[in-house]
């Protein structure tokens, strides 16, 4: 009886430890960096020069955001983000999901030698130049159009991967029903495969978007010009275009507003997102 | 809907068309294979040409450009074998680059896995109080990496948060973290890290709750210790989510660019230099060939640590 009291007691102790260790690494983790951007970005220029947690002397809210819109391109930057991250998603999913079945439910060779290609291209790097040029030829280069392919292009694989093996854990049976009843291929797929295959797709979908939405190196080497620039090339050249090193005050108002659009889904549907990403099968 | 009601009902619906070569109807000699390949393939087709368009050809053609000379000043391309890479390593481009994409790459595959683990550990049951330390250790995971960095070279700065915490131990302490030849490129990979951790701690969280509580509850009755457990049951069983872990970490921080740009741009003087930052400079000043090489040496590094990765982590997988 004794041992039993000591052991809850002792499993309380280590409990409350625990959390406690746990606040004391989540405040430099998470707190300390969202609480800097913010209060950076209130601050004047000279203010923000010494980067410090301190609240600012002089409050410069409205110019530093004013500035975002106005020097920032940022309504360019978030048309174009939302331009690009939306079509993206959605055929990484369509697409990704309808060639997942043929590749979970078919024994074909040639379809199996596809799917290893498919998920060679989640861990090969892109070949950036001859993209470029790829695109150059065929008249996409410096448009949302190319880039938009290029993305789908290289963030199908995980999709399909995924996705496959999901399919694969499902029995077929359902599938063979909707057939008997004489439903098209393309209805077993919408009303039969879509419904099952939901969890993943929506765990593939908050990858995608939080992979497109934050993509520098592709919008770098393949969008040229203001008027193209998605919010991270928007932000990295109002972080660049001051003769006179980083303007912090502006670079976190900036940074802030081009990461407002994740954060603000992310709060709202951070239950879902965090179980969906655990529960999803991310280890396949 | 015809079909998903059956499915829910579980009766049949009246129906009468029917498709010759249909997933279960008798085949008509040769035709069964040849039609289900047909619309299989079909359906593959758009995603298939898409990754091939954007991924393959684009691979196969930059391992062939890295052996031409192929410059933005002459319409030219031609065939001059190893010349890229010799004039890269004579430039002292190529060595450079790729000891410190490596060294990059094992620091925050390293940081991330080790970092993700503990949490994992410590979060692991689906309470409410755990959810909330999830979501907090989950934001960095939707900034930019250029959002991260810009960030991080704030808090790193030599007047920032960091140093004035030292200095709260270390009277005075000053010190450029990003800004010394020794520490930039440690630091740049701990941002790295940094950004990625709450995502690989959600896979592993998803790996330790497929181990069967049986298992557990079974070693607890045998006494072992907490330790023991993680080290004898949890940490075999948790393979496949640390060979996904390790092999996508590594393979991943091959490629780091943002990061480096929104802090030390390469620098100081060439520390922070990974190649993709190498194939940026090239390909800014018209050498697309040594661009290729360079990016090829990428592919490189991925082919010859992933594959016997891979082979080695799978071996040491049990299954329950």
């Amino acid at each position: 009886m004794s041992s039993t009291t000591w052991v809850t007691r002792n499993g309380r102790a280590t409990t409350v430890t625990k959390y406690v260790i746990l606040t004391v690494v989540a405040i430099p983790w998470t707190l300390l960096p969202l609480w800097m951007l913010v209060v950076n970005s209130f601050k004047t220029e000279s203010d923000a020069a010494v980067p410090s947690i301190a609240l600012p002397e002089t409050w410069n809210i409205v110019e530093n955001y004013t500035t975002v819109f106005t020097d920032g391109d940022y309504l360019i930057g978030l048309r174009n983000s939302l331009m690009v991250s939306v079509p993206t998603v959605l055929a990484v999913l369509l697409l990704g999901s309808m060639a997942a079945w043929s590749f979970a439910r078919s024994r074909s060779r040639s379809l199996r030698f596809f799917y290893y290609v498919m998920a060679l291209s989640i861990i090969l790097p892109p070949a950036i130049v001859p993209t470029v040029v790829l695109l150059t030829r065929t008249g996409l280069t410096s448009t949302v159009a190319g880039y938009i392919l290029a993305l789908v292009g290289t963030r199908l694989g995980v999709m399909v991967f995924l996705a496959t093996g999901y399919i694969r854990t499902l029995p077929i049976d359902y599938e063979e029903a909707a057939q008997i009843d004489g439903a098209s291929r393309w209805q077993v797929y919408r009303h039969v495969i879509v419904p099952l295959m939901a969890p993943i797709l929506f765990t593939v979908a908050v990858m995608t978007v939080i992979n497109v939405w934050n993509d520098f190196f592709f919008a770098l080497y393949m969008l040229k010009g203001a008027g193209n620039a998605t919010l991270p090339l928007t932000l990295y050249n109002f972080a660049n275009s001051s003769q006179y090193g980083v303007r912090r005050n502006l670079v976190f108002a900036h940074v802030l507003m081009t990461s407002l659009p994740l954060l603000v889904a992310y709060i709202v549907l951070q239950r879902k997102v965090l179980s969906g990403l655990t529960d999803g099968g991310v280890t396949g | 809907m015809h079909a998903t009601e059956a499915i829910v009902t579980g009766k049949p619906v009246a129906r009468t068309r029917r498709r010759a070569g249909g997933l279960i109807s008798p085949p008509a000699r040769g035709q069964r294979d040849g039609r289900r390949i047909s619309y299989r393939l079909w359906f593959a087709l758009p995603a298939i040409a898409l990754t091939v368009f954007f991924f393959g050809l684009p691979f196969i053609a930059n391992a062939f450009l890295s052996f031409t000379k192929w410059t933005g000043f002459s319409s030219t391309i031609s065939f001059n074998g190893l010349d890229n890479f010799i004039s890269l390593s004579k430039l002292g481009i190529l060595g450079h680059a790729t000891y410190v994409t490596v060294v990059y790459a094992v620091i925050t595959m390293l940081a991330q896995n080790v970092v993700a683990l503990m949490m994992a550990k410590a979060l692991q049951s689906s309470n409410r109080l755990n959810t909330f330390y999830r979501s907090l250790f989950f934001a960095p995971v939707l900034f930019s990496p250029l959002a991260a960095g810009y960030i991080w070279s704030a808090m790193l700065a030599p007047a920032g948060p960091i140093n004035g915490f030292i200095g709260l131990f270390v009277p005075g302490f000053h010190f450029a973290w990003l800004g010394e030849q020794s520490t930039a490129l440690i630091m740049v990979a701990l941002i790295d890290a940094w950004k990625w951790s709450g995502l690989v701690t959600l896979v592993y969280i998803s790996g330790l709750n497929t181990i069967s509580r049986s298992v557990i509850e079974a070693a607890v009755l045998d006494g072992a210790s907490a330790w023991r457990r993680f080290r004898s049951i949890e940490m075999p069983l948790l393979a496949p989510a640390f060979t996904f872990n390790v092999v996508l970490t590594l393979v991943g921080s091959f490629s780091a660019l943002d990061i480096i740009f929104s802090t030390t741009k390469g620098g100081p003087g060439d520390a922070t230099e990974v190649l993709n930052f190498a194939v940026y400079n090239q390909y800014g000043q018209g050498l697309f060939g040594t661009s290729s090489a360079l990016s090829f040496m990428i592919a490189i590094l991925v082919m010859i640590t992933a594959v016997p990765l891979i082979w080695y982590l799978r071996k040491r997988e049990v299954h329950e």
